[in-house]
Parts: structure tokens; sequence; C-alpha cells
């Protein structure tokens, strides 16, 4: 029952958080404890889960005639994902410490994380659908409200685009369910489907939208951009993620006969997306697109690990998810940051940043670094494995993603020089960078969290291979 | 583990972190823990030697991920303990040098952490086991120079050098990293030890391994600055003279020529010593030469950096893995030196770097002038100082190997004898002939001799003791008994030579200074001053490829793409529903003889279907 | 005793209520007796007439939309036109014979003209009249397809006959099209588009929530045996018709600046969505599949014109512009807005998501993948202009020319039943199959 609470507590909980609090400011301690809890629930479910397989925590609301029905279970994967999702939402919280607009802020926040733990816990396929989509709401309006001066475009833009990917998705259930009559996604067997290849596709699409891969990636930048910097971890560290997730569950692991038939199609958008993302962050001057390009050619990485299908590149993949989502978000809290305090999103406004806010631009630095792969952070671990694995798979041709490597060293050294380094600019010359201290708490965090788990994976490591343990490729976990 | 080499792999990353936050809390405290840590660290280096006689090894676990478990052992034979003992031997007198040089610096707790940061990370490439190890080490490096060299951020110049430092060394940096991948994928080990046995390295296609080391070299080219990869290592002059002598004495730029003789069995296994020695006869040349004309005393000793780990490499790539190593040991400590005393000349001079300024200052600054002296015959290899001997030995190596016997070796013999010309050129500038400017003259201040001269002297004398005992140095470094290659005739007859003609200059210089405005206003020789000047224009050809062809011209036309193309096609979908929905709201019409017409026009429309449907 | 009687009595006695709390009162009260009679499983005692499971369920339904609309409205007349329309409903879901089935039909029709007769504007007249008209058209077409119907020597006072000619099918689809008009399927759309936008809000919400939903339902009860008789012929008619009205419909949503007319059109769209089961009937999901698109739709589609026109004060020319800031001014009502948005663009944990999906798996069902594609990015399009409403509500600042108007107690209660309504077929679909499955 518990687990059903972690769904729908937050749901139902957003709505007192919208209409009592009023901007009193409690919102977010409300918003605080609740995640709190939710990470402790994520760690008990840890502890609690068998070795192999699922667990099964409830079934609810049973449509026989549709099997449409809320199962909640777990595995390791998706009890990684709670864990890494109630972490990002706890450090989201506190870098929103003074945002504008507590209450609805916080219960869209607050909802947001309901509808995420549903994503993670449910396997049942339209259970897990509706909670796919019901995460869409909160980031409509956490875009749309709290943007900056295009919100309204970046917004709907955003909306329409993946709510069209989902329909994808939708379908490909339907097939499926058609096919082998039922929803239950661990029950599938893909020698029973007709038509795998139509299904996988489907799939395919709707799944490399969110993650997102080339050429399905133009959302993200407008997105990234125009939220507000803490919904942009969200966005880069949980939405994202929930996309590769999918991509590891449903189109590797449920079918992997289909996914090596074209494990050549994610590795090549995967390929694409780093380079081509590389370059687009190589000519960006506006910081914050930097920042999402870096974090889409990341995804690239993620995805070529993904399709090279094997025990290795699998846990690879899942690291640097982890890896992305620390590495990233203080990128993008530290450029939202910068713009909130000069008003200017161009690198070529600012300057000297270094000079006037020592900290956080070393913490901007460090997180730069671990992008760009540096050894001690999270970004090499990734990087190095991920390597190791995919030209283990695919030959070693596929040493050109340390092209991507050189990409990223150049776009973000030379940002560094432009933002951070250098003479100050007069409107960083007149301008005062403070920053509160729970929100720089939150920063120290994730910069901790990418050194420590950079020079120590081993914990990470420990969890993740379990979830893959005995995984052969081509076969079903 | 043994817990000396615990501590002296740990020591500077914690001291990096206690000297901040020691310093951010009182600004003196800083050098102070700096300096008590790089002496603990040169004495727990020394202790180690002393009671090493065996390569010691331990094996550790980084992290297995799938069911792939990647090592980070710690290896510490000969090799490592030479270079353990100049990284921390002249990291510890950089930072007490530091104490005078950087009095006037406000961020000091900065400075010292990143110092020891730096020495730290030397300390872990060279103790380093796997290749993973290394190549942590190796980033560390590259991180701490990008930090050190643009330490004085606040400015553009040191700003943009340590961009161009990162990313140099990052360049080549790549080839280390996919080196990795594919020495996991054909022989599924990194351990160097194993990749040096014929077992290993036999089993796998020469081509292959050829492309193995032909990449690794390529990192240690961007790491050592050789050619094309060097412009970094002249921008760094960028940085504190300290920092500099630090990157090109005692540290960063030697690990290029270490990993080269870490492998050094790979290499030749792999056929590869040629590739080493031709682009180290190129660096040599192309280093020497402009080291002659630059203007800037810190970039003349930044081109003879280059110039001499090309020697270095030399060395190993005429298959004398002792020689070359015995030559970077020499050239660490007199560089270090020269470093340092051109430093306490910009410090006494209030910043003066070109050497033009200066002159005549052999009267206020005796002890450096004669220290630096010292470095320079040494540089230049003068008997009885150490750069003699293994310079000779390097010279005769490449003169005796069948490989790079001729133009290589003619190179390298050029390199290695031009050596004498601007290191006497400079030396003389600095402290010979007449005051040419009065007013930094007068201003010049007398270095202190504690925290100055005391540790020029170090390295002085110790460069002129190693030469008295070379040969247990080299035999150290090979671990035998060595008998080094000589070609002293040689050696001695166009020093001799090239001596006489340095003097001949010297005194058109000063006597006939109308000679020399004529000599340099000649087209020619204009030209080939400002090739020289420049470093063969390498630097600009590089920035030109890298702005015009990847910014300008790839990265453009994918951002040109991305607006026009595939977000434009998003885009296109929101025009193309509004002219669809133009079309459709025509057929739209608010009257209601319209509405009804369409209305009466469906039913005939069903009828006709009904009618067509049940007659076919 | 029916819940008819009760209903058509209640009506015409509330012609002598003074006062509208009374008359809210006495109004829903009789809602409250007829809704429970029909539990008790009470039906129409008329010969030509009979229920269901599936029926009374309906019915129930209805009736707690009219008790929302009931509590929402204003005027006595309005209340009493209510309680009309819901006994013409009940009537016209319980018809059995072609004959009971037009008769209850007209009644119905009737009684919507006598509703959206209650003009206050030029506008308003303008949109009455326009669906004046066009009924009587469909009427004329009802009435022939019922002569040509009865040409073949089919009895009108039974069900439908399954050995139609070609006079037979010819008069019934004539039928269907007459019927069509109010569906607003294309091309019988027309007027639609304009009177749903024209009329005063509360009739669009009726109109088109309430009595399209009816008419949908009780067609396709009454016609599925003609229908699934001939399927291999009348299904594709019917795809063909639905697409080309859903698609329609969206298209023309898009762009458009007034609120009631977004809505109109979103109407159209839905109609064609629920002309999508008559095309997949041997599908068992299509009977579920409308039945729970007409329960989400009912719940909606009414929510947001009664909310509308209160927000709007009776005026159907609400603009998005005047739309500007609603959530800053009126947090609740923007919120009840919002949901029900939502749920019209099936977006999940909301009736209009379920409905939406188990017809789109009817589809599926019956092995047309490309409609059900073509349906899906139909739905996902939707998203486009309801966003666009949504934007409006939240993201803008107030506008000056703000005219929305507080809206009271008893219309957010009428509210509150019709979100409840929508969130709870939303969340619990067993409820439903429970019904038709």
């Amino acid at each position: 029952m518990s687990s059903l609470l972690l769904i729908f507590s937050p749901i139902v909980l957003s709505l007192f958080v919208y209409f009592i609090t009023r901007n009193s400011g409690y919102a977010k301690y409300i918003a605080l404890a609740l995640f709190g809890w939710m990470l402790f629930e994520s760690i008990t479910l840890y502890m609690q889960l068998p070795q192999t397989g699922y667990m099964l925590l409830g079934e609810f609301l049973d449509v026989k005639a549709f099997d449409f029905k809320l199962v909640l279970q777990v595995d390791r994967l998706s009890v990684i994902m709670l864990l890494l999702t109630s972490v990002l939402l706890i450090l989201v919280t506190l870098s929103s410490w003074s945002m504008k607009n507590q209450a609805a802020y916080f219960a869209l926040l607050i909802f947001f994380s309901g509808a995420i733990f549903g994503v993670f816990m449910s396997t049942n396929f339209l259970w897990f659908f509706i909670f796919w989509e019901l995460t869409l709401i909160p980031m409509y309006f956490l875009v749309g409200v709290w943007g900056a001066e295009g919100r309204v475009y970046a917004a709907i833009k955003f909306f329409l685009y993946t709510h069209v990917a989902s329909m994808f998705i939708l379908l490909a259930f339907f097939l499926i369910y058609k096919q082998s009559g039922t929803f239950d996604m661990t029950m599938i067997k893909e020698a029973v489907l007709v038509t795998p290849t139509l299904i996988w596709w489907l799939l395919f699409i709707g799944f490399a939208v969110k993650m997102p891969l080339f050429p399905f990636h133009t959302w993200l930048p407008d997105a990234h951009v125009q939220a507000p910097a803490p919904v942009s971890v969200l966005l880069a560290g949980v939405l994202l993620k929930m996309g590769a997730y999918a991509m590891i569950r449903m189109v590797i692991l449920m079918l992997p006969l289909e996914a090596q038939k074209y494990a050549w199609v994610i590795l090549i958008l995967g390929l694409l997306s780093l380079l081509y993302a590389g370059f687009m962050a190589l000519y960006e001057t506006h910081v914050k697109k930097m920042v999402a390009y870096s974090s889409i050619s990341h995804m690239g990485l993620v995805a070529i690990a993904i399709s090279a299908m094997s025990f290795e590149s699998l846990s690879a993949g899942v690291y640097e998810m982890i890896g992305h989502a620390f590495i990233i978000s203080p990128l993008f809290l530290i450029a939202g940051f910068f713009h909130h305090k000069t008003g200017s999103w161009q690198m070529g406004d600012m300057g000297g940043i270094m000079q006037k806010s020592p900290y956080v631009s070393a913490i901007f630095v460090l997180a730069g670094l671990g992008a760009l792969g540096l050894p001690a952070t999270m970004g090499f671990i990734g990087e190095l494995t991920i390597l190791i694995s995919s030209i283990e798979r695919f030959g070693t041709w596929l040493i050109i993603i340390l092209l991507g490597s050189m990409l990223s060293a150049a776009y973000l050294i030379w940002t560094f020089r432009r933002v951070i380094y250098g003479e100050m600019s007069e409107l960083v010359m007149k301008t005062e960078f403070s920053m509160s201290k729970v929100e720089f708490l939150s920063l120290m965090i994730f910069a901790i969290l990418i050194v420590l788990f950079g020079i120590y994976p081993q914990p990470l490591f420990d969890m993740i291979n379990q979830v893959f343990s005995g995984y052969v490729i081509g076969g079903a976990l | 583990m043994n817990t000396q080499i615990t501590a002296l792999l740990l020591l500077p990353f914690i001291g990096a972190i206690v000297t901040f936050v020691v310093g951010k809390y009182k600004k003196s405290l800083a050098f102070w823990f700096a300096e008590i840590i790089g002496i603990t660290l040169f004495v727990l280096s020394f202790s180690i030697f002393m009671s090493w006689h065996e390569p010691l090894n331990f094996d550790f676990q980084w992290f297995t991920f799938g069911a792939t478990t990647l090592p980070f052992g710690i290896y510490i034979d000969h090799l490592s303990l030479v270079m353990l003992l100049i990284a921390t031997g002249l990291g510890a007198l950089d930072i007490h040098f530091s104490h005078d040089y950087m009095a006037e610096e406000k961020d000091q707790a900065r400075y010292y952490s990143k110092i020891l940061f730096f020495i730290g990370g030397m300390i872990l490439l060279v103790s380093a086991k796997e290749l993973t190890g290394l190549f942590v080490g190796w980033e560390f490096m590259g991180l701490a120079s990008y930090l050190l060299i643009s330490f004085w951020h606040q400015n553009s110049a040191p700003a943009d050098a340590g961009v161009a430092a990162f990313l140099y060394t990052k360049f080549g940096d790549i080839f280390l990293f996919a080196a990795i991948g594919l020495l996991i994928y054909y022989t599924g080990t990194l351990d160097m030890v194993k990749l040096n046995q014929p077992e290993i390295n036999g089993s796998i296609s020469t081509n292959i391994i050829y492309v193995i080391a032909v990449f690794i070299f390529i990192a240690a080219i961007g790491k050592s600055g050789q050619f094309p990869l060097f412009p970094w290592l002249m921008r760094a002059m960028e940085g504190p003279t300290t920092v500099s002598a630090l990157i090109h004495g005692a540290t960063m730029v030697n690990s290029g020529i270490y990993i080269v003789a870490r492998l050094f069995d790979f290499y030749v296994a792999a056929n590869a010593l040629i590739v080493v020695a031709s682009i180290a006869a190129l660096s040599a040349f192309i280093g020497a030469t402009s080291a002659l004309v630059q203007d800037e005393m810190k970039k003349v000793l930044a081109y003879s950096t280059m110039s001499h780990l090309s020697l270095a490499f030399m060395g190993l790539g005429a298959s004398s893995l002792a020689v070359g190593m015995t030559h970077l040991v020499n050239h660490a400590i007199f560089k270090a030196l020269l470093f340092l005393s051109v430093g306490a000349v910009i410090m006494s001079t209030h910043h003066t770097k070109d050497v033009w300024k200066l002159g005549g200052l052999s009267h206020k600054l005796t002890l450096v002038a004669l220290f630096m002296g010292m470095g320079i015959l040494s540089l230049s290899g003068v008997p009885p100082f150490s750069g003699y001997f293994s310079k000779d030995a390097v010279l005769a190596s490449a003169l005796l190997n069948p490989q790079t016997h001729g133009f290589l070796s003619t190179l390298t013999i050029i390199a290695g004898v031009l050596s004498i010309a601007y290191g006497g050129r400079l030396w003389t500038l600095i402290f010979g002939g007449r005051v040419r400017d009065r007013e930094i003259y007068e201003k010049a201040t007398t270095p202190s001799l504690f925290w100055i001269s005391l540790p020029l002297g170090i390295m002085a004398v110790s460069t002129l003791v190693l030469g008295f005992y070379h040969e247990k140095v080299i035999n150290f470094i090979a671990n035998q008994e060595y008998i080094e290659p000589h070609a002293d005739w040689l050696l001695l007859f166009m020093m001799s030579a090239i001596s006489l003609l340095a003097l001949l200059v010297y005194y058109f210089y000063r006597r006939r200074y109308s000679l020399r405005e004529k000599v340099s206003a000649q087209p020619f020789m204009k030209t080939i001053r400002q090739v020289l000047l420049n470093g063969y224009y390498i630097e600009v050809m590089i920035t030109w490829f890298a702005k015009n062809i990847m910014v300008y011209s790839v990265a453009k036309s994918i951002n040109w793409s991305e607006k026009h193309i595939i977000d434009g096609l998003v885009n296109g979908m929101v025009s193309l529903s509004h002219k669809i929905f133009i079309l459709f709201e025509k057929t739209q019409s608010p009257k209601v003889s319209n509405q009804s017409g369409t209305m009466l026009l469906g039913v005939v429309l069903i009828v006709m279907i009904i009618f067509i449907g049940s007659v076919l | 005793m029916s819940a008819f009687v009760v209903l058509f009595a209640s009506a015409l006695f509330s012609f002598a209520i003074r006062g509208v709390l009374i008359q809210k009162a006495f109004a829903f009260s009789a809602l409250v007796v007829a809704g429970s009679l029909v539990i008790l499983g009470y039906t129409t005692p008329l010969s030509g007439f009979g229920s269901n499971t599936i029926i009374s369920f309906f019915e129930l339904i209805v009736f707690i939309v009219f008790g929302a609309v009931v509590l929402s409205e204003d005027e006595t007349i309005n209340i009493t036109q209510s309680l009309f329309i819901a006994s013409a409903s009940l009537l016209l879901l319980e018809s059995k014979t072609i004959l009971t089935f037009v008769i209850s039909f007209e009644a119905l029709s009737i009684i919507s003209f006598i509703l959206v007769s209650n003009i206050k504007n030029a506008t308003q007249a303008e949109g009455a009249l326009k669906m004046f008209i066009s009924g009587a058209i469909a009427t004329g077409l009802i009435v022939l397809g019922l002569s040509l119907y009865t040409i073949e020597g089919h009895s009108l006072n039974e069900a439908i006959s399954m050995k139609a000619g070609l006079f037979g099918t010819l008069g019934l689809w004539i039928i269907l099209v007459g019927l069509f008009y109010k569906l607003t399927i294309v091309p019988m759309h027309g007027w639609a588009a304009d009177s749903y936008a024209q009329v005063r809000p509360s009739h669009a919400a009726v109109l088109s929530g309430v009595a399209k939903t009816v008419v949908v339902i009780a067609l396709f009860y009454t016609f599925s045996p003609f229908i699934l008789e001939n399927l291999s012929f009348n299904s594709p008619i019917f795809l063909v018709l639905s697409v080309v009205t859903m698609t329609i419909g969206n298209v023309l949503a898009l762009f458009q600046k007034k609120i009631g007319r977004i809505l109109s059109y979103s109407s159209i769209a839905h109609a064609g969505y629920m002309l999508l089961p008559f095309a997949v009937l041997e599908s068992s999901f299509a009977s579920t599949g409308l039945l729970y698109m007409a329960i989400a739709y009912i719940f909606m589609q009414t929510a947001l014109f009664l909310l509308l026109d209160k927000l709007s004060n009776g005026n159907s020319d609400m603009t998005l512009e005047q739309f500007k800031g609603l959530a800053t001014k009126q947090k609740l009502s923007a919120l009840f807005f919002t949901v029900q948005l939502f749920s019209l663009a099936g977006i999940p944990l909301l009736g209009g998501f379920i409905s939406k999906a188990i017809l789109v798996y009817a589809v599926v069902d019956v092995n047309l993948t490309v409609v059900a594609l073509i349906v899906l990015l139909n739905s996902a399009l939707s998203v486009g202009y309801y966003a666009w409403i949504i934007k409006h509500i939240y993201f803008d600042g107030v506008s000056g020319e703000n005219k929305i108007t507080q809206v009271a107690i008893m219309p957010l209660l009428a509210q509150t039943i019709l979100l409840l309504g929508t969130l709870y077929f939303g969340i619990f679909a067993y409820s439903v199959f429970s019904v038709t499955i």
C-alpha cells in the first residue's frame, strides 16, 4: 500500500500545496520532506529487493477484460532510477529555494515526483503510459510559467513534440496487447509477437524523442533554455533518463532479437547525436544552449552504450546516465544563475565571472571537466567504460567516439574562457553575484557526487552490475 | 601497500585540499603547508630510492563494470624512481623559490594547492602500473597545467594560454584514450610491464601494435610539446615562471618521454621507434632554430625545452632507452635551474621579459648570473656538466643507429650544437654587455639569498655533480652496467666552431650595431627571422584549421542545418498546419444556404455510394 | 411509475415554481428520484421501449450531468428545459424500434430548439436559426429515409430489419445521414461550428455535451445490427467519415481566436472519434469504447461550456485574449477548466484518455493499424489548441480588457461534480467495463 502512496500521495498533496500554502514559504519544506521520504522509501525498496527479478508491491484497479491494472513492481533497474530521481528531486528543491510563486511551483514539482515514480514502478504498459504522459503536464507548466522570454514557444513545442512521440509508443503497446494478450511488460515474449519489427520501430521512435536522439532532439534545446534552471535539471536528470530507461527496458531487453537486428540504427543515431550536438555546442554562444547540446551529446554516448547490448555496455550506459544527471545539472544551474544575475545569455557579454563569484565558477569548471571526461569525475568512468564495451561489440572503429570527447573539451574549455576567465566584461563588473546558501549547498552536493563516484565508482557499479548480471547479448534479462 | 608509497601517492592530493582550506583561513600558512608537504614528498621518494632494490608491485582493482574489472596497480621500478626524484626534488625547490616569487600574489592558497596537485599528478603518473592509472595522472597533469598556466585568469593572455595548453594536450590525450581501448580489445591487459613482454605484444599483428604505438606517441607529442603540437609550450610562458619551471623542467613535459620509455620494448616490437626518432629530429631542429631569435627570455627557454625533449626522444628513438632517459633527467635539472634563474631576473627587474631591455645585470645579480651560467653550460653540453655527457650520448646513438644515421642524425646534431648559440645569446644579453635600459637596471633588486639563490645553487651544483657521476646515473637508469656511446670529437669540434661563430656574431652585435640592422633588414633574412620567431607558423596553421575549418565551416554548417532543416521541419509543421487550416476554413461558410447545401451534397454522395456499392 | 414520467411531470410542474433556488432543489430531487427509479430497474412502460444495464448505466450518468447543469443554471426557464431534455433523452435511450427512436429524436430536437430560442442578442439568434434550419433539413431527410425504408414493406414499429434491400439500405443510410446532423459529422457539421459557438454557452453545453452523446449511444444500439449486417461495405464509409470529421474538426480548431469556437470544433472532432466504433463493430471493444467515450465526453464537454458560460456571463463571444490571466484571478475555475481541457486532449488519469485509448484499441483490434495511427496523431494534434488555451489561462498576465466574471459557489459545485466524474472515469475504468463486458 505504501507503494501506492508513493505515487498518489504526491499527486493529491500537490493540490493541497497549491491551494493551501498560498506562497507562505511552507511549500518548499513540504516538498523537501516529501522527497526525503521518497528517498527513504526508495532505499528501503533497494534493501528489500530479491537477488534477481521483480518484487511485486501490489496490484490495483484490475480491469480483467482489458488487462488494465495498476501493477506496481520494481527490479534493480527501476530502483536505481527511483534513487536517482529522489536524490535529484531533493537537490532540485534546494536549488529552487528562492523561486518565485512557490506554492504553485512546488505543487507542480510534487505532482511530477508522483508521476515519475509511477513511471518507474508500474509494469503494466497502460499505466506506464499514463504516468509517462502525466510527467508532461507539470513540465509544461514549469517551463511555460517560470520560463524565460521564449517560454511559451518552448513549452508548447516540448509538450506537442513529446506527446506526438508518445502516440507511437501507445500504438506499439496496443499492438503488443493485440498480439500477446497482455499489457504486462514482464510477461512479453518476443516470439509470440506477430509484428515485432513494427513494434520495435514504434517504441524506438517514441523513446528516441525523449532521450533525445538526433534528429528528434530539437525540442530539447528550446525547452532547456527557456526552463528555469532547476527545471532544466529535472528535464536533463529525470525526463531524459526516463527515455533511456524505457529504451533499455523495452527496446533492448524486451525485444532482444529485433534490437540486435537494428542495433546499428541506435548506434548510428547515438554517434550522430554525439558528434552533431558536439558541433552544435561548439558553435553556440548561448551559455545554456551550449549546455543543452552538450547534454544531447552525452545522451548520444548513452545510446551507443545501449546499442552494444552487452552486460558491460548496459552497465556502462546506466552509469553514464547517472553521471550525466549529476554532471549536467550543476552546469544548467550555474548557467541559469549567470543569466539570472547578468540578464544575458550570451557568452560575449560575460567573462571574468571567476573574479566575482569564484566558488560557483569553480563548480562550473568542475562540472564542465566532468562533462569532458576528465579522470576523477563520473564523466571519465562513463566514457572509458562505454569506449571499452562498445569497441568490444562493434569493433575498433568506434574509437571515433573520442572525437566527441575532443569536441566537448573544445567547447567547454572555450566556454570557460569566455564566461569564467579573462577580463571582466562591463556587464559582469556591475553585476552582483550572490547566491543563497541553500542553492550553493545543492551545487556542492552535485560537485561532491561527481568527484566521489568518479574516484570510487564501485558502489554504483555494484548496484548496476546486479541489474544486468547474467545478461547475454540477444537475451532477455 | 607500503606506507611510504601510500603517503607519497595521497599526500599531495590531501595536501592540496588542506593547503587551500588553510590558505583561505590565513594566507601565509599556505606556503608553509606546501613547503612542508613538498619536502616530505622528496624525503619519501628519497627513502624509497635508498631502500629500493627490485620493482615494487602492488595490484589493486579500481572497479568492475559488467564482468570486466579495471585494475589500478602501483609499480615502482628504476624509471619511476628517477622520475619521482626529479618531480619531488625539483618540485620542493620550486615551492621554496615561490615564497619570494609569488610573495605579491593575493591568492596564495589557490597557487600552492594547484602546485601540489600538479606534483601529485606526476607522482601518480609515474607510479601507475596500468595505462588507466597512467592516464589518470596524465589528465591530472593536463588539468593542473591548464589551471596553473591560466593562474592569472583575470588577464586575457594567460587565460588564452591555458585554453591552448589544455586543447593541444587533450588532442593528444584522446589518442592515448583510444590506445587504451584498442589495447583492452586486442590484448585484454593494460599492464605496462606485460605489454613489454613478447608473449603479449607478439600475439597481435605488427600493424595493430604499430598503430597503437603511434597513437600513444601522439599523446606523448602533445604532452612533451613535439612537432606539431608544441605551440602550447610557448603560450604556457604566460603562467608564473615557477609554473613554467615545473611544467618544463620537473613534471609535465617529461611524461611523454616517460611513457615511451615505459613501453620501450613495446615500441621495439611495434617497429615504431623510427617514428619517434623522425618526429624528434624534426622537433629538435625546429625548437633549436626558433630559440635563436626569440626576444622574450622565457620563450628562448621554451623552444630550448622543446629541442632538448626532442633530444631525449631521439635517444629513445635511436634504441637507447638509458641515454634518452638520462638526458631527460639532466635536462629536467638544468631547465628548472634556467627557468628559475630567469624567474629571479624577472622578479628583480619587475616583470621585464624582453631580453633586449636587459643587459649587464651580472653586476647586480652575481649569484644568479653564476648559477644560470652553469645551467647554460650544462644546456650547451660543456664538460664536465651533466648535460654534456647525456647530449653527447644522444648524438652518438643517433649516429650509430643505422635507422637514424643520416638525415635524422644531422638534424639532431645541428639542434644539439645550436643550444650553445641560443644559450650563450640569452646569458650574454641578460648579464653581459652594456646596460640597455638604465631605468630597469637601476630599479633591479637583489634577490634573497635563502629563498632565491639557495634553490638555484642546489640545482646548479646538482647539474655539475651529476656530470661527475654520469656513469652511475646511466647505470641506474639502465638498471645494469651500461656503456655510453660517445662521439666526443665531433661534438667538441662542432661546438668550438659554433662558439667561435657566436663570438664573431657577438662582436658584430656589440661593435657594429649597424651591421646587424643591415643584415636583419634583408628581405630574405627578415623572412627567416619571422618564420623562426613564429615557430614555423605551426600555431597559425593549427589555429586557422581549428577556427576556419572546424568552427566556421563544419560547426557553422551544422548549425545552419539544425536551424533550417531539422528544426526547420518541426517548425514547418506549424506553418503547414496553418496552411491546411486556411484551406479547410474555406469549406466552412457562415452562410446558412451553404451549410444546407453541403448537407444535401453529403446526402447525394451517400446515396451515390450506396447505389454504386449495391450495384457492384 | 417510470423515470420518464417523473421527469416529464416534474418538468411540467416546474413551470409553476417561482424562485430559482426552489426550482433547482425541485429539479435536482426529480433527477434523484428518476435516477433511483432507473437503478431499481423501471423502464418506460410503453411498447417500443426497453432498457438494459448499459442503457441504465448511461442514463444515470446523464442524470448526474443534468444535476450539474441544473445546479449551474440560474434561469428558471433553462432548468425546466433541462428537465424536458432529460426526459426526452431517456426516451431516446430506451427506444427499441425505429419509430420510437425517430419520435424521441425529434422530441429531443424540438426541445433543443426551444432551449436555444431563449435568445439574448443577435449572435445567439443567428446561432439558433442556423441550428433550426439545419435541423429542419435533417428531419426532412429522416422522413425521406423512413419512407424509403417502408417502401420495402418493413414495419416501423419493430427493431431494424436485417433483410433490407436496396431501398431499405438507402433509406436507413439517409436516416443515418439525417442523424449525423445532430452528431455533427462532416458534411453535416456546418451549423454546429457556428451554433455551438454562437448560442449561449450553457445551451451549447446541453447541445454538444448531452444531446450529442445521448444520440450517439441510442444510434449505436439501434443501428448496430444493420451496420453489422453488411460491415465490409459500411465500415469503410464510417471510417472515412470518422477520420475526415476528426481531422477537419481538429485542424479548424487550431488557429481560432474564440474559445467557444475552439470548443465547438473540438466537439466536431470528438464526433469523429465517436463514429469510429461504428466502423469497427466486430471488435468487442467497440461498444465499450463508445460508451466510455460518451461518458467521458459528456462530463468534460458539458463542464467546459457550463464554466465558459459562467466566466463569460452568458456571452458567447469570449476570446482567448479575454481569457488571459484567469489563473491569477480565479485559481479554482482555472484549474477546473484546465483539467477538463486536458481530459479532452486525452491526457491520462482523466476520462478522456482511457476513452480514447479504448476506442483506438478497438481500431487496432481489427488490424487497422494505420487508421489507429491517424487517430492518435489527430489526438496529438488537438493538444496544440488545448495547450494554447491553457497558455492563455496560466502563462500570460491579466489582460487589460478583462471581462471575466467571478464564478459563484453553485456553479463551482456543479463543476466539482463534473470534475469528479472525469477523474473517476479516468482512474476506475472497471466500472464501465463491468457494464459492457
